[in-house]
């Protein structure tokens, strides 16, 4: 099968056909490894603000220790396979014909949910990243300071309306991960019989409640971050950044 | 809950001894493929046990409708009459199951106002409630869902299957090619191709044939083709299965909503076909890499 050159779109479509399987597989994959192999750890690093801002500031600066290369891991393990799992997301929900209406089965409540997190996380991805994320900061947002990160995460959590979102937005990752689990052991033939399976969903819900709790105790832990007190523990920390900060003002 | 029903009759009997309960049907009626559907509602006087079948059969030999106007009877399929031949399929109060085994008493315990009857959506409606469900078979040509034994010479006899593998093949070797499961199924959707004017029937059949080998297989030749890879003769093309299980509208195109094996009349255990399916795409997937 040699590509004609003429027919440009085409080739991409047969493209696509050809290699629907592989693509299909990769899809499943992305979303345990990096994507959600990142979730885990990104809820896990949140959920250390319990212990104090020191202790969450502490895992942050060893995540910015890898500095110079920081942007490079960033794109090749999280952001390009999170859209490359998005992009083909989108497209298995634009192809299917969700109808819980008429076949009200767990299966069926479960993958439609499946996809209304998925759209859900992803729209939820994308105001995080830009709320906070260093991308973000040519556009108005990029509010994060890794130097002092409990202090300026809780600053902009620290409303009603955005908690809120934040919860729903992490409920739907965590869902969407867990669930994804389950049927990703169906897809690669790891778990076969109903029994099984049975099973494994209860390893997926274990897996689920304990990412919600960590997930959603970041979340308290930064709404109930004293912000003054963690700035004061984070010039502590880095008193060279907190001198810079100072000579800005 | 038939014993419910009958006391509701016989006091509906007791009530006045001149009236018959009657059945309120909707029909979605279509007048040809392509044409738009209309509801047409019937009047069915009831009668115990009967199935979707014997209601249909009323209203054809009534051919009137509840408003009074004479209609053409509603068209069906079916034939066994005991849901082995699979050819009853449509959607009773809103749910995919084989008319024949769609039993009247259970239906009004359900719903008791009405029962609706449409036809299956995820294929081409040809008139009424009868659909054209050439897809469903050419998704098990493409499986090749069968044992390749044809020969100009004797083969001799089979080889022995255990009794412990003939107990988890009988199962999937009772699908009756329904297509309930391809019906509930959320990846599924229908594909009908409408032949052009200036378009000879082969060049017709060639284009809806292509058009029907890019969509999802479906859980029933899935199943079948596992049914096929783990009978020893049939499992000499276990890797052409596996080809046809892994190309465009291959198994990859399953959601794990897993409506089917809710849905299936005869209980195949088809997300169990299924998972087995990807366990063999995966291992085989693996094997055409390193064997490249
Ligand atoms: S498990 Fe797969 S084949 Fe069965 S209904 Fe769900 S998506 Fe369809
Ligand atoms: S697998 Fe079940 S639902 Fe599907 S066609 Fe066969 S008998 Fe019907
Ligand atoms: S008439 Fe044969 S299955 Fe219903």
């Amino acid at each position: 099968m040699s590509t004609n050159p003429a027919s440009g779109p085409e080739s991409i479509d047969s493209f696509f056909s050809r290699h629907q399987f592989l693509i299909y597989r990769l899809f499943s994959l992305s979303g345990l490894i990096p994507v959600g192999a990142f979730l885990v750890v990104h809820l896990l690093t949140n959920a250390s603000v319990l212990f104090g801002p020191e202790s969450f500031q502490s895992r942050v600066d060893l995540i910015h220790s890898l500095q110079p290369i920081l942007p490079f891991v960033e794109w090749a393990f999280i952001f390009l396979p999170m859209l490359f799992h998005a992009s083909v997301g989108f497209a298995i929900i634009a192809g299917g014909l969700p109808n819980v209406g008429s076949y009200p089965y767990v299966g069926n409540v479960r993958y439609t949910l499946q996809r209304a997190t998925g759209m859900i996380a992803f729209a939820f991805i994308l105001w995080h990243v830009w709320q906070l994320h260093s991308l973000g900061k040519s556009f108005g947002g990029g509010a994060f300071k890794p130097e002092q990160a409990t202090s300026t995460a809780a600053t902009a959590i620290q409303s009603a309306p955005v908690a809120i979102l934040y919860a729903i937005g992490v409920l739907s990752a965590v869902f969407h991960f867990a669930n994804g689990l389950w049927t990703l052991g169906i897809t690669w033939g790891i778990w076969t019989s109903p029994a099984a399976m049975r099973r494994a969903n209860w390893v997926s819900i274990v897996v689920g409640v304990a990412l919600a709790a960590a997930g959603l105790g970041g979340l308290a832990g930064m709404l109930t971050t004293d912000v003054d007190e963690a700035e004061r523990i984070e010039s502590k920390l880095h008193p060279k950044n907190d001198a810079a900060a100072q000579d800005g003002r | 809950m038939i014993r419910a029903v009958e006391t509701d009759v016989a006091a509906t009997d007791a009530d006045s001894s001149v009236a018959v309960k009657t059945i309120r049907v909707r029909v979605l009626r279509q007048d040809a493929p392509g044409r738009e559907s209309y509801w047409e509602r019937h009047d069915v006087p009831y009668e115990p046990n009967m199935n979707i079948i014997s209601v249909l059969q009323k209203i054809a030999a009534k051919a009137t409708s509840a408003d009074g106007r004479a209609v053409p009877p509603v068209a069906w399929d079916c034939s066994c009459l005991e849901e082995v031949c699979g050819s009853c399929t449509m959607l009773v109060n809103g749910r995919t199951r084989m008319a024949c085994s769609a039993l009247v008493d259970k239906l009004l315990v359900e719903n008791a106002d009405e029962i609706v009857i449409e036809p299956m959506t995820k294929f081409p409606v040809v008139r009424d409630l009868v659909v054209d469900r050439r897809r469903l078979f050419r998704s098990l040509e493409r499986v090749k869902a069968w044992v390749p034994v044809d020969g100009s010479y004797d083969q001799g006899p089979g080889p022995r299957i255990s009794p412990k593998e003939q107990e988890d093949a009988y199962p999937l070797s009772t699908c009756i090619s329904c297509g309930c499961c391809l019906e509930a199924c959320p990846q599924f959707t229908k594909i009908e191709v409408i032949r052009r004017d200036d378009e000879s029937q082969e060049e017709f059949d060639a284009r809806r044939k292509a058009a029907f080998d890019k969509g999802f297989l479906g859980a029933h030749a899935i199943s079948q083709a596992m049914l096929f890879n783990a009978h020893p003769t049939g499992g000499m093309i276990a890797d052409e299965r596996l080809k046809a299980v892994t190309s465009q509208g291959g198994i990859q195109m399953c959601g794990n909503a897993q409506n089917c094996v809710a849905v299936c009349p005869k209980q195949i255990p088809l997300t169990r076909s299924i998972a087995r399916a990807g366990r063999a795409a995966t291992l085989w997937a693996i094997k055409r890499l390193f064997d490249r």
